[in-house]
């Protein structure tokens, strides 16, 4: 069979056995969701200093970026770290194709988990959040063209860290402390605007902050603009920065990928 | 060159500075079973691993199905099956959808559901693969091993922490694999009386060397350590017991008072080998299991 196809094939039946498991399950939705509902109740009731925007609508976006985000770049790696100790990626190696399928299949998990954590974190935002459906057509395209790119910027690149590692423990412990402060700092929580310059550079490096602001395009009123950086959308610069991760992680992955098979 | 499974010349590995194999030879025809024989740490599972292809930095001549596994593609590795130390992959996969998915990846695999009842897993066809137990276990990687109808297949101790009701059970299935049309089958173990019960040809794996090559009665030629004749008055230790007790019995005219004949096992024997050939070689052996 077409080792793409058998690669999807794998992926769901991958997320249906892990959905199966109320514990992963669980953990699944309490992640990312959890910590959204948690922050929305207690700092959600303010608005963002200079803008009649609350907090909780500003947070949408941003934790909306950050599931697609620690879903690529920890989510996925671990994963892979626990296949690899666990044989399965061994057992990959011993099949015919066996590698692209299984790669193809760990893809398809992220993307399906990435599907869930944003679909949760929006059907809780309308509620809670006091967030609306984008307004017009030209929003939905950004919102689709942002997600897509903002996961092809993590998944190849997390596929090629979770190759790396030792294990999903080693996994967790490189990845669990950058990726919260990475949240701290990309507008997630709070606007970037608010941040000394040092740390607004950093943030301005890596995807998560330029998947924020594509996001907040989306969903936020440009009453909103006095809390960014410049006071504008810059969606060129974001699907620019955004599109350099997504390529630099698909060169660079199988090129890691192979190496770490030639061991 | 048709009937050569597997060809291994002057086979060398080294981890570091620790040398593991020095210089292996081998021979598997067609359609055989063949034991790869040895203590723990012997080199075993390097030698299976570079015959599968995983591992690459050896020197020397190896052509598994007349390709080098370090370069040969995926049309190459469908026909071997591989059944790896204890490998618990996949722990969430229910067992007849793993056995499914493996066998997608091959062109021409056996029919999933006869598979399973022919290795006694129809019953836990549904349960997941986290929750069998070892015996069912090692019965699925067998499964998943021969799903897809390998020419060659490699069984890495396969036994290792088995009861005897289990490892019984799974002698019976190398057996009835081995009358499959055209499949060889490589084993290894440390466990001599599985060697002799299921193969044809054996090979001792001792410090990185094959010391010895054959069926299990020339193996038992090649090892045999002497046997202790004793009577009465001394004792002798000779190759040839029965000529020394008919000396003996002429000697004494009569019956040999106190005569007793104690002839090794092959296990003995096969103990012996490795005691001396490690004696000789004791910087080889020096580094452990890998």
């Amino acid at each position: 069979m077409n080792a793409t196809i058998l690669g999807l094939r794998r992926g769901w039946t991958e997320q249906l056995n892990l959905w199966s498991d109320r514990k992963e399950l669980l953990n699944a939705l309490i992640g990312t969701v959890g910590t959204y509902v948690v922050l929305i109740l207690f700092i959600g009731g303010n608005n963002v200093p200079g803008t009649p925007v609350s907090m909780a609508a500003f947070m949408t976006p941003g934790f909306l970026a950050f599931a697609v985000f620690s879903t690529g770049l920890t989510g996925l790696p671990m994963l892979i770290a626990a296949d690899r100790e666990e044989g399965t990626l061994m057992r990959a190696r011993t099949l015919p194709g066996g590698i692209r399928v299984y790669l193809t299949g760990r893809a398809v998990t992220a993307l399906l988990t990435i599907a869930l954590n944003a679909a949760l974190v929006l059907l809780v935002a309308v509620p809670l959040g006091g967030v609306a459906a984008p307004p017009a057509l030209g929003r939905w395209l950004t919102l689709a063209w942002v997600l897509a790119l903002g996961t092809l910027a993590v998944v190849p690149l997390g596929a090629a860290i979770g190759s790396l590692v030792s294990g999903p423990k080693a996994a967790a412990a490189m990845l669990g402390l950058p990726a919260m402060l990475l949240m701290l700092v990309s507008g997630v929580m709070f606007p970037v605007e608010m941040m000394p310059g040092l740390v607004r550079g950093i943030a301005q490096v890596f995807p998560l902050y330029w998947q924020g602001v594509g996001l907040r395009a989306v969903f936020l009123p440009d009453s909103v603009l006095a809390a960014e950086l410049g006071h504008s959308w810059p969606l060129g610069r974001a699907a620019a920065v955004l599109g350099a991760w997504a390529v630099g992680g698909m060169v660079l992955a199988p090129w890691l990928l192979r190496r770490v098979r030639g061991r | 060159m048709h009937d050569v499974a597997v060809r291994v010349r002057g086979l060398r590995m080294a981890y570091g500075p620790v040398q593991v194999l020095n210089g292996v030879d081998l021979d598997l025809r067609r359609g055989e079973v063949f034991t790869l024989l040895g203590p723990n740490g012997a080199g075993k599972t390097t030698l299976v691993e570079i015959l599968e292809g995983f591992r690459t930095g050896w020197s020397g001549e190896v052509e598994v199905l007349g390709e080098n596994p370090a370069r040969a593609g995926d049309a190459w590795r469908a026909r071997l099956g591989v059944v790896m130390q204890s490998w618990r992959d996949h722990p969430r996969w229910r067992v007849r959808d793993l056995v499914a998915h493996v066998a997608a990846h091959y062109d021409d695999p056996h029919d999933v559901d006869e598979l399973l009842a022919a290795l006694g897993l129809t019953e836990a066809a549904r349960n997941r693969a986290g929750v069998l137990s070892g015996g069912q276990r090692r019965r699925l990687d067998v499964a998943l091993g021969i799903v897809g109808r390998p020419e060659v297949l490699f069984l890495d101790e396969p036994t290792t922490g088995f009861d005897p009701e289990a490892r019984r059970e799974f002698h019976l299935l190398i057996e009835r694999l081995a009358g499959e049309e055209g499949l060889t089958v490589l084993l290894t173990t440390h466990d001599l009386a599985e060697a002799e019960r299921l193969s044809e040809r054996i090979a001792v794996l001792v410090a990185g060397r094959v010391v010895t090559c054959g069926s299990p009665a020339e193996l038992a030629r090649a090892v045999q350590v002497p046997s202790l004749v004793r009577w009465e008055d001394g004792e002798l230790e000779t190759a040839d017991p029965s000529g020394v007790a008919w000396d003996l019995h002429q000697r004494y005219g009569g019956p040999v008072p106190g005569l007793e004949i104690r002839r090794p096992t092959l296990e003995e024997s096969y103990l012996d080998l490795i005691e001396e050939t490690r004696g000789t070689r004791e910087t080889a052996v020096v580094g452990g299991t890998r």
